[in-house]
Protein backbone atom coordinates (compact mmCIF):
# COMPACT_ATOMS: atom_id res chain seq x y z
CA UNK A 1 0.00 0.00 0.00
CA UNK A 2 1.34 3.36 -0.90
CA UNK A 3 2.37 5.98 1.89
CA UNK A 4 -0.77 8.21 0.20
CA UNK A 5 -3.51 5.69 0.51
CA UNK A 6 -2.48 4.50 4.06
CA UNK A 7 -2.43 8.10 4.97
CA UNK A 8 -5.87 8.47 3.61
CA UNK A 9 -7.02 5.32 5.54
CA UNK A 10 -5.13 6.65 8.72
CA UNK A 11 -6.57 9.70 8.50
CA UNK A 12 -10.16 8.87 8.01
CA UNK A 13 -9.91 6.63 11.25
CA UNK A 14 -8.18 9.81 13.27
CA UNK A 15 -10.94 11.83 12.33
CA UNK A 16 -13.47 9.51 13.63
CA UNK A 17 -11.98 8.77 16.61
CA UNK A 18 -11.85 12.60 17.04
CA UNK A 19 -15.50 12.91 16.49
CA UNK A 20 -15.74 10.38 18.85
CA UNK A 21 -14.29 12.53 21.31
CA UNK A 22 -15.67 16.01 20.99
CA UNK A 23 -19.34 14.15 20.96
CA UNK A 24 -17.91 12.40 24.57
CA UNK A 25 -16.55 15.98 25.44
CA UNK A 26 -20.02 17.60 24.52
CA UNK A 27 -21.84 15.19 26.80
CA UNK A 28 -19.88 15.36 29.63
CA UNK A 29 -20.47 19.09 29.49
CA UNK A 30 -24.14 18.89 29.55
CA UNK A 31 -23.63 16.51 32.54
CA UNK A 32 -21.65 19.19 34.31
CA UNK A 33 -23.85 22.45 33.67
CA UNK A 34 -26.67 20.16 35.06
CA UNK A 35 -25.00 18.83 38.34
CA UNK A 36 -23.94 22.58 38.30
CA UNK A 37 -27.93 23.29 38.19
CA UNK A 38 -29.12 20.96 40.78
CA UNK A 39 -26.11 21.51 43.23
CA UNK A 40 -24.44 18.11 42.61
CA UNK A 41 -20.98 19.36 43.04
CA UNK A 42 -18.98 16.53 43.95
CA UNK A 43 -19.32 15.31 39.70
CA UNK A 44 -18.26 18.70 38.20
CA UNK A 45 -14.25 18.10 39.07
CA UNK A 46 -14.32 14.59 37.95
CA UNK A 47 -16.01 16.24 34.41
CA UNK A 48 -13.38 18.00 33.92
CA UNK A 49 -10.85 15.98 34.51
CA UNK A 50 -12.71 13.53 31.74
CA UNK A 51 -12.48 16.29 29.66
CA UNK A 52 -9.19 17.09 30.23
CA UNK A 53 -8.01 13.57 29.13
CA UNK A 54 -10.26 13.50 26.22
CA UNK A 55 -8.49 16.60 24.68
CA UNK A 56 -4.75 15.19 25.39
CA UNK A 57 -6.26 11.93 23.12
CA UNK A 58 -7.25 14.76 20.68
CA UNK A 59 -4.12 16.91 21.14
CA UNK A 60 -1.95 12.92 20.59
CA UNK A 61 -3.54 12.24 17.07
CA UNK A 62 -3.69 15.96 15.94
CA UNK A 63 0.59 15.33 16.77
CA UNK A 64 0.65 12.45 15.15
CA UNK A 65 -1.14 14.13 12.17
CA UNK A 66 1.18 16.65 11.61
CA UNK A 67 4.36 13.94 11.96
CA UNK A 68 3.08 11.85 9.53
CA UNK A 69 2.36 14.90 7.20
CA UNK A 70 6.34 16.03 7.92
CA UNK A 71 8.23 12.69 7.55
CA UNK A 72 5.74 11.22 4.85
CA UNK A 73 7.57 12.11 1.18
CA UNK A 74 6.32 14.43 -1.28
CA UNK A 75 3.63 13.31 -4.38
CA UNK B 1 -25.98 43.78 -17.38
CA UNK B 2 -22.65 42.53 -19.07
CA UNK B 3 -21.35 39.29 -18.10
CA UNK B 4 -18.45 41.66 -16.47
CA UNK B 5 -20.91 43.09 -14.14
CA UNK B 6 -22.08 40.11 -13.12
CA UNK B 7 -18.86 39.22 -11.93
CA UNK B 8 -18.24 36.21 -14.56
CA UNK B 9 -14.41 34.82 -14.05
CA UNK B 10 -13.19 34.07 -16.97
CA UNK B 11 -16.08 34.84 -19.07
CA UNK B 12 -14.20 37.29 -21.66
CA UNK B 13 -10.44 35.97 -22.22
CA UNK B 14 -9.40 39.97 -21.49
CA UNK B 15 -8.43 41.26 -18.56
CA UNK B 16 -10.07 40.52 -15.75
CA UNK B 17 -12.77 42.47 -14.16
CA UNK B 18 -11.33 45.49 -11.34
CA UNK B 19 -13.48 44.38 -8.59
CA UNK B 20 -11.54 40.64 -9.42
CA UNK B 21 -8.30 42.93 -8.87
CA UNK B 22 -9.15 44.03 -6.03
CA UNK B 23 -10.33 40.96 -4.10
CA UNK B 24 -8.72 37.76 -5.85
CA UNK B 25 -9.97 35.61 -3.54
CA UNK B 26 -10.62 31.92 -5.30
CA UNK B 27 -14.10 31.35 -3.58
CA UNK B 28 -13.78 27.47 -4.01
CA UNK B 29 -10.64 26.92 -2.45
CA UNK B 30 -11.48 29.19 -0.16
CA UNK B 31 -13.88 26.83 1.50
CA UNK B 32 -12.60 23.64 0.47
CA UNK B 33 -11.55 21.78 4.32
CA UNK B 34 -9.07 18.72 4.34
CA UNK B 35 -9.62 16.30 7.09
CA UNK B 36 -6.28 17.28 8.45
CA UNK B 37 -8.14 21.08 8.93
CA UNK B 38 -11.35 19.01 10.59
CA UNK B 39 -8.68 17.27 13.04
CA UNK B 40 -7.44 20.72 13.55
CA UNK B 41 -10.49 22.61 14.10
CA UNK B 42 -11.80 19.40 16.28
CA UNK B 43 -9.30 19.94 18.40
CA UNK B 44 -9.49 23.73 18.82
CA UNK B 45 -13.21 22.59 19.68
CA UNK B 46 -12.27 20.10 22.26
CA UNK B 47 -10.20 22.51 24.00
CA UNK B 48 -13.14 24.88 24.12
CA UNK B 49 -15.19 22.26 25.85
CA UNK B 50 -12.27 21.47 28.34
CA UNK B 51 -12.13 25.46 29.02
CA UNK B 52 -16.03 24.90 29.52
CA UNK B 53 -15.77 22.18 31.82
CA UNK B 54 -13.51 23.59 34.10
CA UNK B 55 -15.24 26.81 34.32
CA UNK B 56 -18.66 25.08 35.32
CA UNK B 57 -16.49 23.42 38.12
CA UNK B 58 -15.27 26.80 39.23
CA UNK B 59 -18.33 28.30 39.09
CA UNK B 60 -19.80 25.80 41.51
CA UNK B 61 -16.85 27.16 44.05
CA UNK B 62 -18.40 30.53 44.26
CA UNK B 63 -22.12 29.48 44.18
CA UNK B 64 -20.83 27.29 46.83
CA UNK B 65 -19.52 29.88 48.93
CA UNK B 66 -22.58 32.46 49.47
CA UNK B 67 -24.82 29.10 51.20
CA UNK B 68 -22.95 29.40 54.91
CA UNK B 69 -24.37 32.57 56.11
CA UNK B 70 -26.45 32.13 59.44
CA UNK B 71 -30.17 33.28 58.83
CA UNK B 72 -33.12 32.83 61.60
CA UNK B 73 -35.61 30.97 60.03
CA UNK B 74 -38.31 30.81 62.87
CA UNK B 75 -39.45 29.55 66.33
CA UNK B 76 -39.14 25.58 67.47
CA UNK B 77 -42.76 26.47 68.77
CA UNK B 78 -43.98 27.47 65.50
CA UNK B 79 -42.51 24.26 64.14
CA UNK B 80 -43.40 21.98 67.09
CA UNK B 81 -47.45 22.84 66.37
CA UNK B 82 -47.79 22.41 62.50
CA UNK B 83 -45.39 19.45 62.18
CA UNK B 84 -43.24 21.33 59.54
CA UNK B 85 -42.15 24.59 58.85
CA UNK B 86 -41.83 26.57 55.12
CA UNK B 87 -39.01 29.02 55.20
CA UNK B 88 -35.99 30.44 52.94
CA UNK B 89 -32.43 29.77 52.54
CA UNK B 90 -29.75 30.98 51.98
CA UNK B 91 -31.74 33.63 49.64
CA UNK B 92 -35.22 34.52 49.38
CA UNK B 93 -35.52 33.15 46.42
CA UNK B 94 -34.80 29.14 47.91
CA UNK B 95 -37.65 27.67 49.64
CA UNK B 96 -36.70 25.02 52.54
CA UNK B 97 -38.70 23.03 54.67
CA UNK B 98 -38.05 22.11 58.19
CA UNK B 99 -39.59 18.81 59.76
CA UNK B 100 -39.58 17.12 63.02
CA UNK B 101 -38.23 13.02 62.84
CA UNK B 102 -40.59 10.79 64.71
CA UNK B 103 -37.71 10.18 66.58
CA UNK B 104 -37.51 13.89 67.64
CA UNK B 105 -34.61 14.84 65.62
CA UNK B 106 -35.12 18.51 63.79
CA UNK B 107 -34.47 18.06 59.92
CA UNK B 108 -34.17 20.40 57.13
CA UNK B 109 -33.94 20.15 53.55
CA UNK B 110 -34.12 21.91 50.07
CA UNK B 111 -38.36 22.42 49.45
CA UNK B 112 -37.19 21.97 45.60
CA UNK B 113 -37.95 18.78 44.29
CA UNK B 114 -34.71 17.35 42.77
CA UNK B 115 -37.04 15.74 39.52
CA UNK B 116 -38.70 19.24 37.90
CA UNK B 117 -38.58 21.38 40.45
CA UNK B 118 -41.72 21.63 42.13
CA UNK B 119 -42.46 22.25 45.96
CA UNK B 120 -42.12 19.17 48.23
CA UNK B 121 -44.38 18.63 51.48
CA UNK B 122 -44.32 16.95 54.58
CA UNK B 123 -46.42 14.31 54.51
CA UNK B 124 -46.82 13.06 58.45
CA UNK B 125 -48.54 9.38 56.89
CA UNK B 126 -45.82 8.45 54.29
CA UNK B 127 -42.89 9.72 57.23
CA UNK B 128 -41.24 11.92 54.42
CA UNK B 129 -41.32 15.12 52.20
CA UNK B 130 -43.98 14.22 49.15
CA UNK B 131 -43.99 15.70 45.61
CA UNK B 132 -47.37 16.20 44.61
CA UNK B 133 -46.46 16.87 40.77
CA UNK B 134 -45.14 12.97 40.49
CA UNK B 135 -45.54 11.52 43.14
CA UNK B 136 -42.20 11.53 44.00
CA UNK B 137 -41.35 10.50 47.96
CA UNK B 138 -38.39 11.37 49.85
CA UNK B 139 -37.76 10.17 53.20
CA UNK B 140 -36.72 12.27 56.42
CA UNK B 141 -32.77 12.02 55.14
CA UNK B 142 -33.64 13.41 52.15
CA UNK B 143 -33.16 10.48 49.95
CA UNK B 144 -35.35 9.71 47.55
CA UNK B 145 -37.54 6.51 48.09
CA UNK B 146 -40.57 6.23 45.45
CA UNK B 147 -41.19 7.84 42.17
CA UNK B 148 -39.10 9.66 39.67
CA UNK B 149 -36.53 11.76 41.59
CA UNK B 150 -32.98 10.15 41.94
CA UNK B 151 -31.00 12.71 43.41
CA UNK B 152 -31.56 13.47 47.49
CA UNK B 153 -32.61 16.69 48.18
CA UNK B 154 -30.07 19.22 49.32
CA UNK B 155 -29.42 19.43 53.21
CA UNK B 156 -29.97 22.43 55.61
CA UNK B 157 -28.07 22.51 58.66
CA UNK B 158 -29.87 24.04 61.74
CA UNK B 159 -29.23 25.45 64.86
CA UNK B 160 -31.27 25.59 67.71
CA UNK B 161 -30.98 28.27 70.24
CA UNK B 162 -33.57 28.23 73.30
CA UNK B 163 -36.51 28.83 71.05
CA UNK B 164 -35.26 30.26 68.10
CA UNK B 165 -33.93 28.07 64.94
CA UNK B 166 -31.19 29.21 62.52
CA UNK B 167 -30.18 27.93 59.13
CA UNK B 168 -26.28 27.94 59.10
CA UNK B 169 -25.66 26.03 55.75
CA UNK B 170 -26.94 24.70 52.88
CA UNK B 171 -25.24 20.85 52.44
CA UNK B 172 -25.44 20.01 48.69
CA UNK B 173 -25.51 16.18 48.08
Amino acid sequence: MSVRRQGTTLFSAILILVVTTVVLQLWLLTVSVEALLSGAYKTLVPAAAGSTILLLINAGLLRYVFRFDRDAPGE
Amino acid sequence: MTSEDEGCWGCKATAPPKWRQDFPIDWEGDHYVSRREMVKFLTLGSLLLVVANWATALASKFLHRGSHAERYIGSATALEQSGSMLFHYPTDAAPCIAARTPEGKLVAYSQVCTHLSCAVVYDKAKNGLFCPCHHGLFNLEGQPVAGPPTRPLPKVKLEQRGDKLFATELEAR
